[in-house]
C-alpha cells in the first residue's frame, strides 16, 4: 500500500490523472506493468475513487452501481449479487433507491468507494478517500482498505491526512511543487530510538515534579506539558522516574508522527535535488 | 464482512458484450433525456403545421369549385389539396426534425461527461471512450429512427400516411450528417451544440452564396456539411419521388466521416481538461 502526501497544489491529483491516462505528461513517460496508462486501464481496469465524486445526479444508487459493474466486466450472473454486496458493504442499503443528487456528501463518498471496489482490480487508486466521511465511516474505511490488501494488488492512497497514511500505507511519497521530495518507509519502524522529537505529556497527579524530571518541558495546558527534543530512551527513563516518585501519567505520545516530521521537513525544506525531478 | 466474500469464478464479460448490454442503459438515457424533448419539440412543430393545414383545407363546403371540377368530386379535390399541403409540410418538417433530433441527441454526448467529470468513473473501467461513445451514437441514431416511425404513424392517423422506406432513409441520412458533425464537435469542444448550430448555419449560407463558384477557394466548402443537397432530398421523400441517391450518399458519407473523425479524436485526446 503506497501513500501519496503533499500540501494543496503539490500535484497529487495531477499525478493520479497521469497514472489513469486522463492527462498526458509534458515530459517523460508513465507506465503501469509496462503499459501506457490508458492501455492498461482499457485492458484491465483500475479501482478508482476520485477526490470529487462525479456521478450523474439523476442516477439511482443501485442503478449507478449496476452500470459501473457492467462496464467493469463483472460477469453477468454475478452482477446483481456483486452490486448488492457492495451496497451492504458500504452501508448504502437505505439509500439504494435514492438518486445521487439526494445523497449527503458522506454517502456520496461511500457510493464512490463502492463503485471503485465493485470488481477485483489489481490496481486501486483512492484520492482523498475519507473526504466527507464521519469518524465512524473513516474507521470503517480503514478496515475496508485493510481487507483489500493482497500480495498481487497495489493500492495507492493520496491524502492530506498524514495520520491516515501513517496507519494504512507501507511507504509514503511526499510531493511538493510537482516534485517528489522523498519516500518515507512508514512500516520500517517509527522514529529511531535516538532521534529527538517533541512529546505531549498529560499527568493526572504529580504535575509539580514534571519539570524536575524533564527540565525542557513546557506547560501547554492544565496538567499538560510539551517535552521538546527528547529521544525515546529519555522519555522512557523520565516516565519511569515520574512513576517512581508517585506521579500518574494520563497520556504520553509524540506530538508529530514520524511521517509528519518527515513531511514538515520535506515541505518546509523544499528539497529539489536533480534526483527527485 | 470482507469483500469479495466469494471469488469470481465465472469469466468476465468481454468488452463487446459489456457494451452491448450497456446499450440498454443508453436506450434508457436517450428515452428520458433526449427522446422526450425531441418528441415534445416535434409534436409542437407538427401541431403548428398540421393545425395550419387543417385550417387551409377548411370544410368540404368551402372547397373551391375549380378544384372540384379538376378532380371530379369534393372528396377527390380535398384529398388532392390535402396531399399537396401535406407534401409541402413534410418536406419542411423533415429538415427541421433531422437537425433538431441530431442536435438534441448529440448535445453534450462527450463534452458533458468531460465538463462534469463523469468520465472519471466511466473510464477507469476497462472500456475505451471511443467504443463507449460510439455505441451511444449508434443507439441514439436507432432511437431517432424509432421516434420517426412513431411520429410518421401519428401523422398518418391524422392527415395521411407518410411512412415509407424513402422517408426513413432521408431522415437517417439527414440525421447522420448533422449527428456525425455534432459527435465530432462534442469530442473536440465543450461548446458542441453552439458549434453545431454555427457550422450548420454557416454551411447553409455559404453553400447558397458560393455553391456555384468556380474559385479554387470554393473547394473549402467541401469541409462543410453538404446542406445544399438537402432540399431535393426532403422534397423527394415528401412527394414520394425517386430518391437522389447521390445526395443521400453525400449526406451519409459526410456524417460517417465526421463520426470517424470524432472517434479518432476520442482515441487521441486526453479526457481531462488541463
Amino acid at each position: 500500500m503506497f501513500g501519496l502526501a503533499g500540501p494543496n497544489g503539490a500535484g497529487k491529483s495531477t499525478l493520479i490523472a497521469l497514472m489513469l491516462g486522463f492527462l498526458g505528461p509534458t515530459a517523460g513517460a508513465v507506465r503501469i506493468h509496462g503499459l501506457a496508462p490508458r492501455r492498461f486501464v482499457e485492458q484491465h481496469g483500475i479501482g478508482y475513487l476520485s477526490e470529487l465524486v462525479n456521478i450523474p445526479p439523476a442516477w439511482k444508487v443501485h442503478q449507478a452501481l449496476h452500470r459501473y459493474a457492467l462496464l467493469a466486466g463483472v460477469s453477468a450472473n454475478q452482477l446483481h449479487s456483486r452490486v448488492a454486496r457492495s451496497i451492504a458493504w458500504l452501508g448504502l442499503e437505505e439509500h439504494r433507491s435514492k438518486r445521487v443528487r439526494q445523497l449527503s456528501k458522506g454517502n456520496l463518498q461511500r457510493l464512490g468507494l463502492a463503485q471503485a471496489l465493485l470488481h477485483d482490480e489489481s490496481v486501486v487508486v483512492l484520492d482523498e478517500p475519507t473526504h466527507g466521511l464521519d469518524p465512524v465511516w473513516t474507521q470503517r474505511f480503514r478496515d475496508i482498505v485493510q481487507d483489500l490488501r493482497r500480495p498481487d494488488r497495489i493500492i495507492l492512497i493520496a491524502s492530506h491526512n498524514l495520520d491516515e497514511l501513517a496507519r494504512l500505507a507501507d511507504r509514503v511519497a511526499i510531493l511538493d511543487h510537482g516534485r517528489l521530495q522523498r519516500v518515507v518507509e512508514v512500516r520500517a519502524g517509527d522514529a529511531p530510538a535516538r532521534e529527538r522529537a517533541p512529546y505531549r505529556l498529560v499527568v493526572a497527579r504529580g504535575a509539580h515534579i514534571v519539570t524536575e524530571v524533564f527540565p525542557r518541558a513546557k506547560l501547554i495546558g492544565r496538567d499538560e506539558y510539551q517535552v521538546t527534543d527528547a529521544t525515546v530512551e529519555e522519555i522512557n527513563a523520565g516516565v519511569a522516574k515520574l512513576l517512581a516518585r508517585g506521579a500518574l501519567i494520563g497520556a504520553m505520545h509524540p506530538l508529530h508522527s514520524a511521517l509528519e516530521a518527515q513531511f514538515r521537513e520535506a515541505v518546509a525544506g523544499g528539497a529539489t535535488s536533480e534526483e527527485s525531478r | 464482512m470482507t469483500f469479495p466474500a466469494t471469488p469470481d469464478i465465472t469469466l468476465p464479460l468481454r468488452r463487446g458484450a459489456r457494451l452491448g448490454r450497456y446499450s440498454l442503459w443508453h436506450v434508457r438515457d436517450y428515452a428520458l433525456n433526449r427522446g422526450l424533448p425531441t418528441l415534445i419539440v416535434a409534436l409542437l412543430f407538427g401541431y403548428l403545421g398540421v393545425s395550419a393545414m387543417l385550417m387551409q383545407l377548411g370544410s368540404p363546403a368551402g372547397t373551391p369549385a375549380y378544384l372540384i371540377r379538376q378532380y371530379g368530386s369534393v372528396e377527390a379535390a380535398r384529398t388532392a389539396a390535402r396531399h399537396a399541403l401535406s407534401a409541402g409540410f413534410v418536406g419542411t418538417f423533415i429538415g427541421t426534425y433531422a437537425f433538431l433530433a441530431a442536435l438534441i441527441a448529440m448535445n453534450g454526448i462527450v463534452s458533458n461527461d468531460r465538463k462534469l467529470g463523469f468520465y472519471r468513473f466511466l473510464f477507469t473501467k476497462p472500456v475505451t471512450p471511443a467504443a463507449y461513445y460510439g455505441a451511444e451514437f449508434l443507439v441514439n441514431g436507432a432511437c431517432v429512427l424509432v421516434l420517426t416511425v412513431l411520429l410518421a404513424l401519428l401523422y398518418g392517423a391524422i392527415i395521411e400516411p407518410v411512412l415509407t422506406v424513402s422517408l426513413l432513409i432521408v431522415v437517417a441520412a439527414g440525421y447522420l450528417c448533422y449527428a456525425g458533425l455534432g459527435f465530432a464537435l462534442s469530442a473536440l469542444s465543450r461548446w458542441d451544440w453552439l458549434s453545431l448550430v454555427a457550422v450548420a448555419g454557416a454551411a447553409d449560407i455559404l453553400w447558397r452564396l458560393y455553391g456555384e463558384s468556380t474559385s479554387p477557394l470554393a473547394v473549402l466548402l467541401r469541409l462543410l456539411p453538404p446542406l445544399h443537397r438537402t432540399s431535393e432530398l426532403y422534397a423527394a421523400a415528401a412527394h414520394g419521388m425517386a430518391l437522389p441517391w447521390q445526395s443521400v450518399l453525400w449526406l451519409a458519407g459526410y456524417g460517417a466521416i465526421a463520426f470517424a473523425a470524432g472517434l479518432a479524436i476520442l482515441r487521441q485526446r486526453r479526457l481531462a481538461f488541463n
